[in-house]
């Protein structure tokens, strides 16, 4: 294998793992933008996503029913943190809902290993998303495909809802002035709700197809957790666009480190944020506030 | 003047107290009561931010296990007496963080807190991979050094009770500290910035000078309560800086309650001997520290010592207010 193939090959990693990166932290980065929270137990919910799909699949059978129910159970497990936790905290501050969210995190991930244990899951692929296609001249598993096509078929969604429709357009607003959107009459705690839940449904989604890569562990959501914030960081906190150029970015760094630096991978990431912290304390495209 | 008496009798029979505890208690219980007091030396650190400064950190474990390991690598490789060892590990706990804190007390709030996590993965990771130094997941052991002192014969420390007196000793100048940091000006100003950090940089303060100073402060006494904690377990590994330990430290502080001096400890002391207690018949304790975190987030943000101190000025209230007259 010549270098140029290598190259491809490690781009090829990093955009799968940058854009399973982004399905989780587009959501995480809108709800900041939005009530200025940072949800702590997003990490969880994404790991949530990939037990409910290792249940799922044991008690259907099928793949694809996973793929389509586990994040709606995510979606749900969100509302219930939304609406009976965040919301009776909020009068306190910023400081009280970080720390709910890392109260509501830590459980989850007990009650994840008291429910499965503390082994990680195998999950077994449906014949079609397993083994390996020719492609670039080298065999590259089918499901790393997959993995991209659903995290850019949900992007293309994500986009299109955000700035293409009416409800993105309130949205977009409610994250720019939530004063202002609420006082033009949109109830804001309803499409704060639904945003939530949305991220949470989109962590989940993330949860269930990263699962089966990343291997389902009760250490999953901690992994990630690290790769998220940096990623809001990096990106700007309530950027969208942000988050995808800083997920992306997260996701070759990862894998051309490990190419170049195996045992230092990790310290570029640390290195991009301490310099984008430095040089732009806001993100890449964050806006003061 | 009687509250200043009342308050030096109530100290001196603490000290009694505390000096005559080997004498009480079992070994076992001996140990546990050690633990206390390196968690609530490493719990006043944390709160010197967090209740006094308003800046939450999820990565104090960093100075922690910065401390540990320094005291354990240098007691194994250096042959260090039992005293440099500690304040070497609390020495390297305050240089970690005036490196760190050059970055992060620039930040407030959400970004502060993220930014001390990303620093204390950085730590872990760093603690993880340097394995000729750290041994890596497998960790580093060192005996306890005799303690020499000028004039005595060298103290064995092998002996828990010895082990103990010099914890008190070490924990109690600590904590004095601590307190007494609190009513220093830089102490003083320490609260001011979480109350209106603006106010504070017109008057004049040169606010970023004094939230490093503070923050490097909070390291060294973090690094010395992971100095002890490393000397008492004679060892140290990975999760003496992981996110769990990081986690730990600050879900003592809330549940003990930061808002008074001594919540924190309460909360250290609780948790470490609920913990201990519980953990021979369920190993879910976490899952129940993190609903009694989530419940008091909720509805008693002021922690264990809020709830006391509500009940006793509701109490103190009754009382004075009489009987109430029967209808």
């Amino acid at each position: 294998m010549d270098w140029g193939t290598t190259l491809a090959v490690q781009g090829l990693h990093g955009m799968v793992y940058g854009m399973l990166l982004f399905l989780v932290a587009s959501g995480l980065t809108l709800i900041f933008g939005m009530m200025g929270v940072l949800n702590f137990a997003h990490g969880a919910l994404y790991m949530l996503g990939a037990y409910f799909s290792f249940s799922i699949l044991r008690w259907s059978g099928s793949f694809w029913v996973s793929l389509l129910v586990a994040p709606l159970g995510v979606a749900a497990a969100g509302m219930v943190i939304e609406r009976f936790f965040l919301r009776k905290v909020h009068a306190h501050g910023h400081a009280h809902e970080l720390l709910i969210t890392f109260g509501i995190a830590y459980i989850i991930e007990e009650l994840v290993k008291m429910i499965w244990g503390n082994k990680p899951l195998l999950v077994v692929l449906p014949p079609a998303l397993s083994g390996s296609v020719a492609f670039l001249g080298i065999q590259y598993p089918v499901y790393r495909l997959f993995i991209l096509f659903v995290s850019l078929l949900v992007f293309i969604l994500l986009f299109t809802v955000l700035f293409k429709t009416r409800i993105g357009i309130i949205v977009r607003a409610a994250v720019a002035n939530k004063q202002m959107t609420d006082a033009l009459g949109f109830n804001v705690p309803l499409i704060f709700l639904l945003l939530f839940s949305m991220g949470a449904w989109l962590a989940g989604l993330a949860g269930v197809i990263g699962g089966p890569y990343l291997i389902t562990n009760p250490g999953m959501a901690a992994t990630i957790i690290i790769d998220l914030f940096v990623v809001v960081v990096v990106g700007g906190l309530g950027s969208v666009e942000g988050a995808l150029i800083a997920s992306l970015l997260i996701g070759c760094l990862q894998s051309f480190g490990i190419l170049f630096l195996p045992q230092f991978a990790i310290v570029f990431e640390f290195l991009l944020m301490a310099l984008v912290l430095i040089f732009r304390p806001h993100g890449l495209l964050g806006e003061a506030r | 003047m009687k509250i200043a008496l009342r308050n030096a009798v109530l100290l001196m029979a603490l000290l009694l107290l505390l000096a005559l505890i080997p004498r009480l208690v079992s070994e076992f219980n001996l140990n546990l009561i050690i633990s206390m007091a390196i968690y609530s030396l490493f719990v006043l650190s944390y709160n010197i931010l967090f209740g006094n400064a308003g800046l939450l950190s999820f990565g104090h474990a960093a100075y922690f296990g910065m401390g540990a390991y320094t005291t354990i690598i240098l007691f194994k490789k250096l042959k260090f007496g039992i005293l440099a060892g500690l304040f070497a590990g609390a020495g390297t706990g305050a240089l970690l963080g005036l490196v760190f804190g050059i970055f992060v007390v620039r930040l407030g709030g959400t970004y502060f807190a993220l930014l001390t996590l990303a620093f204390n993965q950085l730590v872990y990771a760093a603690a993880e991979k340097f394995r000729f130094l750290t041994g890596g997941e497998d960790g580093v052991a060192a005996m306890r050094p005799k303690l020499a002192l000028p004039g005595l014969a060298p103290i064995d420390m092998f002996s828990s009770v010895n082990w103990y007196y010099l914890v008190m000793v070490v924990v109690l100048a600590g904590g004095a500290f601590c307190w007494y940091f609190t009513r220093t000006p830089l102490g003083r100003l320490n609260e001011c910035l979480r109350e209106n950090e603006d106010r504070a940089r017109f008057i004049g303060y040169n606010v970023y000078a004094s939230k490093l100073a503070i923050y490097v402060i909070s390291a060294f006494f973090a690094g010395l309560a992971g100095a002890l904690a490393g000397a008492f377990q004679e060892f140290v590994t990975v999760t003496f800086i992981n996110l769990d330990k990081a986690a730990e430290v600050l879900i003592m502080t809330f549940i003990g309650g930061a808002r008074y001096f001594w919540g924190p400890i309460l909360g250290a002391c609780f948790l470490t001997w609920v913990n201990d207690l519980i953990s021979s018949w369920t190993k879910h304790w976490p899952l129940i520290q993190g609903a009694l975190f989530v419940l008091l987030v909720m509805y008693a943000p002021n922690g264990l010592s809020g709830l006391v101190m509500s009940l006793r000025d509701r109490l103190l209230a009754k009382a004075a207010a009489g009987p109430r007259p029967a209808v």
